[in-house]
């Protein structure tokens, strides 16, 4: 049929063109192809809708074969700098250094986790898959505490989870530094890293963000070294003197436990008014005994404190950012900005 | 958790009235829980005052409606009055009536019900040729229940005063309430504050008042014992139900309940139905205790012996539910049934058959304790989040049990003339009897090391004292009776936490801790990471941030077999999300469409983006916690140009690719061609122009152009390639270059092309010359530097010109220019012998 063979040589040329060969199965030409078949005759319609099926299969294999054609291109010297026979002016070369950017969450970590070391903490990297132990039992979560339910974590079918809370690394800290008490040193480190939730996306909640968690343990460690310890993180961090306010919080892992804000720095301020005024930042609390002895650490010689806040919702106030979703998008018009 | 501040006053001293609101909350806030809200009833009851009907007669032009004329004791200003100092108002309500006293809302008063919303503001307007000024109210216009049937009716009984005329409604019903909403998740560990009295309890001790309990709830209730036919209640489930206790009661008369407490349950949040259901939700509200009630006819028609137990569901039993739904019951659930059949989910909700309705004549109540794990579980399983869930989940008391049914039996005498027709039943797993309360033994010192504080004995008791704790003190000793409500409290910490909050944590002395000036020890992976991120970014590329996990298609996409690599969520919000990453490449394979499509702000469309993550595959496990995935830190990059600005190079956009990868491996990796591709991480390039990489000896990975396929299903454009290397083993492997001292002596530049077969890879030939040069070095005291200028290849030819420069100079001599021709001749021969390299 010369529509059917007039329509399979126009396929092959736009075939031959486009960068994506999938999208030739919804070329127009198709279509058209369906819409001629009203000028058909009745008893050679069957056939011809035959035809066009047929036509579909065939184009169907040009991808595939598309596919396969792995070795159509001529192999290269792949130890070489450049192919061959490539002009000076048309090798590679590194693109201009104004057009690199690193990741704002990397440079917010990068300006937290210096001020944490220039006080002494040492930094360490969490977990992408961990399991039930670190992240609830060794935190003193009982099997089929309500308390879990506050945490929407994903579980993978072997039922290892996709840590909700950089916690899910205290007890392996504790352990790797506990001789450190030993030798009359704290344990001082923080976790800056990747948590997730089982939470729907929206412009100001992400299921994957970033997290950073603090433990101090030594002897006679008491709550107001907390607030101290916050405080002056944070009073560098915005290079400005704020207040610093405990609200109690209940964690399974922390007793007490408290929920902190902080007085709004200048920085982050719209306006005077008593929402204004505070910032709430993250939880904290005394680690609570059981998780110290479930890592080997005495809790009747030593205390300590941990702490926890979000970087996302630091870099968003701090930018203007107006959804969370940009982070993790690789939207190179986003990131481009952040040099 | 909604609590009023008006049941609080109740019970202490703490003197609300002259509290400003703003302190309150900053109390409450900063000793007790984040608010989530506030309402301030007071306010939306502005002029309505208590009136009476003087005179009632039917609306001469409509015949559903009434014209009345009230007396308010002429409190109200400015409205019109007649001369008898009344005012006239038409009314809708079939149950007005002459002599009734009634809640008026004046002119230019709001409407209670709308305040919240869009205030509708009264005023005085003619209804069909009369004259009405304002309304007389509805419960559900006063916000006080949901009943619109008819006006509300003002009696004694109602209020448990005589009405009195003009005095504003507020007062009168003591409607004048304060009702903060405190945030549930800071009580998951305190049953006690799911009941308001909890609540005023911890409020007065933040303000530092002492605490009264009512009578009733501090001492075991004692029970009349009656003469009534045994019923049949039993408690074989003691391990799930440590505590279950029954009662029945005859002559119930179902009503409304009063008006004050369909009021107190409408302001937090609860809908009245009857005076039985309101009793038990009451009840349930003031001391986190659910309590059920049954119709009792119905139990017994349902029974072959009447009364009620717990068990264990059969699997398969079905349960119809109050609100109509039926549930298909696990064996892991705890029901209340007869002994025919289940009438209620235990500790969740009650069944429809057996439910109290305007008919009911007598009840059965249960008042039991069950675990927390187990009503947990069952709730999860039939997504029932009940009033009751939230507090028996959090582990109720099973010493309050008593003394909350006695309390309730006392309400439901009292305002649904309940009489007690069966003895009170109480099966327990432990003597009730003999109430052991927990005893937790602290130190002052230990109390002030973990606050940072200076309390005295004295100060400490007093703070506990304030909530009802049983306190000894002996010269610095503390031993704590904890009260049965206080299910929290086991260890000292748990004492810290109670005296810290109480005396107020912005109480406490700050400071900062004392440390030794030693270094802490480096992160050095973190370091070593961030310079990898430095040498990339400066160098042009785009660090970007992908998620963990991937859709199927995406791994698919490569080749690789997701079933087979990789960890799959089995909760995943979306398809999108279900896989955890085999490898870094195809999450950014999977965003260079996009960012070509959107010419991502420059002239030359091209990028490098890059990524550092981590991926699990699977069967490779951690060493040391066997039982963890692998974690593989992984450093991966694609570079990408659209086709107009790819015209500026010439050839596989793999080199480009290279360069970056030679730049954060300090020239040090050798590359070989990729001969396999079954892996997540080499499957996704084209056989050919692709190669493994490594460094000093160790395998790093994989860099190439891609496969047609994957080509294909990421749309990507034709200039395109990238690599997936291990940070770890490029850490551990890579030398630290060694520092050259400068000659002071001038070099010379020469350079030298070979024609060799097409075949010879041209880091053979590099290498080979390099380290000859190096050898002659080490020799004869020349330091050099060789690199590559050129590579040409004719036309359908089976060799090519190689060309390379050499920068030399001795370290202690000028060069000449022979010496070095020399040097190189001698070196040429080799690379002859070698690779039937001919010199040009």
């Amino acid at each position: 049929m010369k529509q059917i063979e007039t329509a399979r040589a126009n396929l092959r040329r736009k075939f031959e063109k486009i960068e994506d060969k999938n999208a030739i199965l919804k070329d127009s030409e198709f279509k058209a192809l369906f819409d001629g078949i009203r000028g058909i005759e009745p008893d050679k319609r069957s056939e011809y809708g035959k035809a066009i099926n047929d036509l579909k299969t065939e184009v169907k294999s040009w991808i595939e074969e598309s596919d396969e054609q792995d070795n159509e291109k001529e192999p290269i010297d792949v130890t070489a700098p450049w192919d061959v026979n490539t002009p000076k002016e048309k090798r590679p070369n590194f693109f201009n250094t104004t057009q690199g950017s690193i990741h704002p969450i990397t440079r917010e970590i990068s300006d937290i986790v210096d001020i944490f070391q220039r006080m002494g903490f040492v930094v360490e990297e969490s977990r992408e898959i961990d399991n039930d132990y670190n992240m609830f039992t060794s935190l003193n979560f009982p099997l089929g505490h309500p308390a879990r339910d506050d945490y929407d974590t994903f579980n993978t079918d072997e039922g290892l989870i996709a840590p909700a809370h950089t916690s899910t690394m205290q007890n392996r800290l504790l352990k790797k530094y506990k001789d450190n008490l030993a030798n009359e040193e704290p344990i001082a480190v923080v976790v800056p890293d990747r948590v997730f939730r089982n939470e729907d996306l929206d412009a100001t909640h992400e299921h994957t963000f970033y997290q950073i968690e603090g433990i101090f343990v030594a002897k006679k460690v008491n709550v107001g070294n907390l607030i101290a310890t916050l405080s002056a993180f944070m009073n560098d961090y915005f290079a400005q003197n704020l207040e610093t306010k405990l609200q109690p919080f209940y964690f399974p892992f922390t007793e007490p436990s408290f929920e902190f804000a902080i007085e709004r720095p200048d920085v982050l301020k719209k306006n005077d008014s008593e929402e204004q005024k505070w910032l709430e930042l993250g939880g904290c609390g005394m680690i609570h005994p059981n998780v110290l002895f479930e890592a080997g650490v005495d809790p009747k010689t030593s205390s300590g404190f941990a702490f926890g806040f979000g970087i996302e919702r630091m870099v968003m106030m701090k930018n203007g950012i107006e959804d969370i979703r940009h982070f993790e998008s690789a939207n190179l018009k986003f990131l481009r900005q952040f040099k | 958790m909604k609590f009023s501040i008006n049941l609080a006053s109740y019970y202490s001293d703490v003197d609300y009235n002259s509290l400003p609101h703003s302190e309150l909350l900053l109390r409450i806030g900063s000793q007790l829980g984040a608010v989530e809200s506030v309402e301030d009833w007071s306010k939306k009851y502005h002029g309505i005052v208590v009136a009476k009907v003087v005179y009632c007669q039917k609306h001469p032009n409509a015949d559903k409606l009434s014209l009345c004329v009230i007396d308010d004791g002429g409190v109200t200003e400015g409205v019109d009055r007649d001369e008898n100092g009344n005012v006239q108002v038409v009314c809708g309500a079939p149950n007005v009536a002459q002599d009734m006293y009634v809640a008026w809302i004046p002119p230019r008063s709001i409407v209670p019900s709308t305040y919240n919303k869009d205030k509708f503001i009264l005023e005085s307007r003619e209804l069909r040729g009369k004259m009405s000024n304002g309304m007389i109210a509805s419960p559900k216009e006063l916000d006080i229940s949901d009943s619109h049937e008819g006006i509300l009716e003002i009696t004694r009984s109602g209020a448990g005063k005589e009405p009195v005329i003009g005095e504003p409604i507020v007062d009168y019903y003591g409607l004048d309430d304060f009702v903060v909403d405190c945030e549930n998740k800071m009580f998951t560990h305190r049953p006690d504050c799911f009941g308001n009295l909890g609540i005023a309890r911890e409020v007065a001790g933040i303000f530092d008042k002492p605490f009264k309990s009512p009578y009733w709830y501090t001492k075991s209730a004692d029970f009349e014992l009656i003469e009534a036919p045994r019923l049949n209640i039993e408690n074989n489930l003691q391990d799930k139900v440590p505590r279950f206790m029954c009662v029945a009661l005859n002559n119930i008369e179902i009503k409304s309940s009063p008006v004050w407490m369909q009021a107190y349950l409408t302001r937090i949040g609860i809908k009245s139905i009857n005076n039985v259901v309101d009793i038990t939700n009451y009840v349930m509200h003031l001391t986190g205790q659910p309590i059920h009630a049954f119709d009792f006819d119905k139990i017994s028609d349902r029974s072959n012996s009447a009364g009620i137990r717990p068990r264990m569901a059969e699997e398969g039993e079905v349960l119809k539910l109050l609100g109509d739904k039926t549930i298909k019951l696990s064996k892991d659930d705890i029901v209340i049934a007869t002994d025919r059949q289940v009438v209620a989910l235990g500790g969740i909700m009650g069944g429809l058959e057996t439910e109290v309705d305007e008919n009911t004549k007598s009840i059965l109540i249960e008042c039991a304790n069950f675990d927390m794990y187990t009503i947990r579980k069952s709730s999860m399983r039939h997504g029932l989040f009940t009033d009751a869930v939230t507090r028996f989940n959090k582990g109720q008391s099973p010493l309050q049990n008593d003394r909350v049914l006695w309390y309730a039996m006392k309400l439901l005498s009292e305002l649904a003339n309940g009489k007690q027709s069966s003895n009170v039943y109480d099966i327990a797993s432990f003597d009730t009897k003999d109430d052991q309360l927990n005893k937790v033994v602290v130190k002052t010192d230990f109390i002030n090391n973990r606050l940072g504080s200076n309390l005295s004995d004295a100060g400490i008791k007093s703070i506990l004292e304030n909530v009802e704790f049983e306190v000894d003190v002996y010269e610095g000793i503390i031993e704590v009776t904890v009260p049965f409500w206080r299910m929290d409290i086991s260890i000292p910490e748990d004492i810290v936490e109670e005296v810290g909050r109480l005396y107020g944590y912005y109480n406490l002395p700050v400071e900062l801790i004392k440390r030794k000036a030693k270094p802490a020890p480096r992160s050095e992976i973190r370091e070593f990471k961030m310079s990898l991120k430095n040498m990339l970014s400066g160098a042009g590329a785009n660090e970007v941030l992908t998620y963990s996990f991937v859709h199927r298609r995406v791994i698919e996409s490569t080749g690789v077999d997701p079933d087979k690599w990789a960890y799959h969520l089995r909760n995943a919000i979306s398809p999108s999300l279900q896989y955890y990453r085999t490898s870094l490449i195809p999450s950014l394979l999977d965003k260079v469409h996009a960012n070509i499509k959107a010419q991502a702000g420059n002239e030359d469309n091209e990028f490098a983006i890059y990524e550092l993550g981590k991926v699990h595959i699977k069967g490779h496990n951690e060493e040391g916690e066997e039982n963890l995935p692998k974690q593989m830190r992984r450093l991966a990059l694609v570079v990408g140009a659209d086709k107009k600005t790819s015209n500026k190079y010439s050839g596989s956009a793999y080199y480009l690719a290279k360069r970056y990868l030679d730049l954060i491996t300090d020239n040090q990796a050798k590359y070989e061609v990729l001969d396999t591709f079954e892996y997540p991480m080499t499957s996704p390039y084209r056989k050919g122009r692709s190669a493994r990489v490594s460094v000093n000896g160790q395998i790093l990975g994989v860099i190439g152009e891609f496969k047609q396929k994957t080509v294909n299903s990421f749309k990507l454009p034709e200039f395109c390639a990238g690599f997936e290397i291990d940070t770890d083993i490029l850490q551990s492997s890579i030398n630290n270059r060694k520092y050259v001292p400068l000659s002071s002596f001038p070099g010379l530049k020469q350079d030298i092309t070979y024609e060799v077969s097409d075949e010879l890879a041209w880091s053979d030939l590099y290498n080979f010359l390099d380290a000859e040069f190096k050898v002659a070095s080490a020799e004869e005291g020349y330091k050099h530097y060789l690199y590559g200028l050129d590579i040409y290849k004719p036309e359908k030819s089976d060799f090519k010109r190689v060309s390379f420069r050499l920068e030399v100079s001795h370290k202690n001599k000028t060069l000449k220019t022979e010496e070095v021709n020399s040097l190189i001749d001698k070196i040429s021969k080799v690379v002859d012998e070698k690779f039937q390299a001919k010199r040009i």
